[in-house]
């Protein structure tokens, strides 16, 4: 049964570049491009592969960035997605996790998926929050961890990620699942998806467009506010011990220490 | 006038970075120096298309063009790796057959080019070196067969090759006494065809050879482009090499200064990061200037060969911007080495084992001097002494 994949991106800063703190607002600057989130790349390929198996079965992307960001939306798109809904607006500087799982649980509405991937965590974020608000706002089941994904369009297999292995989880569809990182191995784009991207249609939607009001999102509708930040401890530097022919045994003394073997 | 970069060329540099990091400049190194190829990366990159970027869709090329291939050719080299074949296969060899080759050929050889095989060229001979007017391997047709006789040198990667690319006499014109020339796709294994290697001292994965043509025949459909009309067809090809000739060294700048870079903010030996003594910016950002430039002009020069191919600007611009190239590229590396102090001859910072190939610039595939002439006769309009 063809399939209609949303996939959640998150456009962030690349974390390769200095980043800084707004000393206003205390969160993150975002004035600079933004790239696609490296742990987004899995839950792409993971759709690809997901609807390549199945006959008119489409990806579609679905973000929420400042300033009309597209740079990490046509990287995914030159993976092989066929669009894009993009939400971007003034007023949503400041969203904190639920009011940005409000508008993307409304972008990812008008998209009318069969199953809604996204990452565990972002990587400049991480509250790892994010999937399953959206999934209670949608009332659709929502698995996390996911180490693998398979589907018959209409019911979704997932083994999750466990401390001690792996659960089988069965739900229907539509659901959210979250992928983990390093689950499958994401593609790079060919030339030909790199020259098509930028013909794919890229959606941009305001908080009105979705039928929000601007006083539930950004600052306004903030529930949660940064109160302070300070400088992470520096870490003291670690114990060095040079190999006299008897590396490995110190190595696992240490290890028996610290209690991991 | 448009200077921003595409968000077509930002993926195409991205992905292709990525490719070549996963590999980086270590693997280029082994792979060197145990005599290996560069061959899983080369592969890696075709896979994605990138290597036919330039080629016709018909074929299974990309439909872009040199400016594409310049891209590829750059960000290879920026992460240590640079792809010295991409020049004699994309750029000269897989170009030359999609702009001249019959149809027959083009679905014969390109599909593969694309893919991943790849073609030597050989046009450099012991006594002919900068005149090719002056060529002394000859072509002689004898029923649906012509005959290759002579000797090619320094001709890179025939033993990656499938087949090579020849480029050969097959007369002479009475009133100049020059060559009248004709290209062959050869075998690399057609009998009567041996090749010894040139030791060379560049950490380089491609091996250079004596090519000894002993009766080679080969069938007249392997042709191409007009018998006697070679020349035309030469130069067609030479813009490309030039221009990614030019991305390699764009490429190796940008290394070299990256390491750099990252080097002089962190190493302190009066208790403050060298970076912050003139005598080690100043020439660093020196460097950089001239690299933009040469960087600039490789761009443009290759926009000119996808407008106007064979025109008398992208010919200018491809010769001047691999002589820019070549010397930013020499120069990058060595204030990148010098940055380094010691480090900078080591095995593990990478950077010395670069100046082979970047000095190769200076000489290949075209020299500084034949640059300037070029410059000064056409640019110029200086008499010429030849
Ligand atoms: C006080 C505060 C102020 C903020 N101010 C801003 C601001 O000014 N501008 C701004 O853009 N954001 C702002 N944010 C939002 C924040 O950066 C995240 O977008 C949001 O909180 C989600 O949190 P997370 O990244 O921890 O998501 P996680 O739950 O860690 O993310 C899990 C997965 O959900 C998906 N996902 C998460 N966010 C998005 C997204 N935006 N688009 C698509 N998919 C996504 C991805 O697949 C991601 O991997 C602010 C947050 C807070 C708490
Ligand atoms: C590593 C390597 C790889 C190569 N790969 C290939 C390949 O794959 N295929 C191929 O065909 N060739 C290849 N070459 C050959 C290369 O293109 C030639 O070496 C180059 O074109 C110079 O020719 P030459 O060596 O015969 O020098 P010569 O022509 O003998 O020149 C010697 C010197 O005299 C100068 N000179 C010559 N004529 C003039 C003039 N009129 N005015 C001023 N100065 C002049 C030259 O600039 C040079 O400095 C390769 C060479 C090397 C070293």
């Amino acid at each position: 049964m063809a399939m209609n994949v949303v996939v959640c991106v998150k456009q962030i800063p690349d974390p390769a570049a200095p980043s800084s703190l707004d000393p206003g607002t205390k969160t993150l600057n975002r004035s600079g491009k933004l790239i696609l989130d490296d742990s987004d790349s899995y839950g792409v390929e993971m759709a690809l592969q997901l609807a390549g198996n199945v006959e008119g079965s489409e990806v579609t992307l679905v973000s929420m960035a400042p300033g009309g960001e597209v740079s990490g939306l046509r990287t995914a798109l030159a993976m092989g997605a066929a669009r894009a809904i993009l939400v971007s607006d003034d007023s949503l500087a400041g969203s904190d996790a639920l009011s940005t799982a409000k508008v993307l649980a409304a972008a990812i509405r008008r998209a009318e998926p069969d199953l809604v991937i996204a990452a565990t965590e972002s990587t400049d974020g991480y509250t790892g929050t994010l999937p399953v608000q959206v999934a209670e706002l949608l009332g659709l089941p929502s698995v996390t961890f996911a180490k693998s994904v398979a589907t018959d369009g209409r019911n979704l297999k997932v083994e999750r990620q466990t401390e001690a292995g792996y659960d089988e989880v069965e739900c229907p569809l539509p659901a959210v699942v979250t992928v983990t990182a390093g689950v499958v191995e994401p593609r790079y784009p060919s030339f030909k998806g790199i020259m098509a991207a930028k013909s794919k249609p890229v959606e941009t939607l305001t908080v009105s467009d979705l039928g929000l009001d601007a006083s539930q999102v950004g600052w306004a509708g903030a529930r949660q506010e940064i109160t302070d930040v300070s400088e992470a401890e520096a870490r003291s530097a670690g114990e060095v011990v040079v190999d006299e022919g008897d590396g490995a045994e110190r190595i696992v003394a240490f290890l028996e220490q610290v209690k991991v073997v | 006038m448009d200077f921003a970069e595409s968000e077509e060329h930002e993926l195409l540099r991205s992905a292709t970075g990525e490719i070549a990091r996963r590999f980086g400049h270590d693997y280029f190194v082994q792979q060197a120096r145990s005599s290996g190829s560069s061959g899983e990366l080369w592969q890696a990159i075709a896979d994605q298309g990138f290597l036919g970027a330039h080629l016709p869709e018909a074929y299974g090329g990309g439909g872009g063009g040199i400016s594409e291939l310049t891209i590829v050719c750059e960000e290879t080299a920026t992460q240590g790796c640079p792809l010295l074949l991409i020049l004699v296969s994309a750029a000269i060899c897989a170009e030359l057959i999609a702009r001249f080759g019959t149809d027959g050929q083009k679905a014969a050889w390109l599909p593969g080019l694309v893919a991943g095989e790849k073609m030597a060229f050989a046009i450099t001979e012991p006594d002919a070196g900068s005149n090719s007017h002056r060529l002394g391997t000859t072509a002689r047709r004898d029923g649906d067969l012509y005959v290759l006789k002579g000797t090619k040198t320094f001709i890179s990667g025939v033993d990656e090759a499938s087949r090579l690319l020849v480029v050969t006499r097959t007369g002479t014109d009475e009133e100049s006494g020059r060559g009248r020339l004709s290209l062959f796709v050869v075998d690399a294994d057609a009998p009567g065809l041996t090749r010894q290697r040139i030791p060379v001292e560049m950490t380089i994965p491609e091996k250079q050879f004596t090519l000894f043509f002993d009766d080679v025949e080969v069938p007249a459909d392997r042709l191409l482009g007009q018998e006697h009309e070679g020349l035309r067809v030469v130069f067609h090809g030479l813009n490309p090499e030039r221009i990614t000739g030019a991305a390699i060294g764009n490429g190796i700048g940008r290394y070299a200064l990256a390491k750099a870079a990252a080097y002089a903010n962190d190493r302190s030996v009066w208790g403050v990061p060298i970076a912050t003594h003139q005598g080690i910016a100043h020439p660093l950002a020196t460097a950089k200037v001239e690299l933009e430039l040469a960087r600039l002009m490789t761009a443009k020069a290759a926009w000119l060969h996808d407008h106007d191919p064979g025109s008398a600007a992208a010919g200018e611009a491809a010769n001047m911007a691999k002589y820019a190239a070549a010397e930013a590229a020499l120069h990058c590396l060595d204030v990148a080495i010098q940055t380094h102090g010691g480090n900078g001859m080591t095995t593990e910072f990478g950077l010395a084992d670069l100046w082979g190939l970047a000095r190769l610039l200076r000489i290949a595939p075209v020299s500084r001097e034949m640059i300037l002439n070029f410059v000064a006769g056409h640019s110029l309009g200086l008499a010429k002494s030849y």
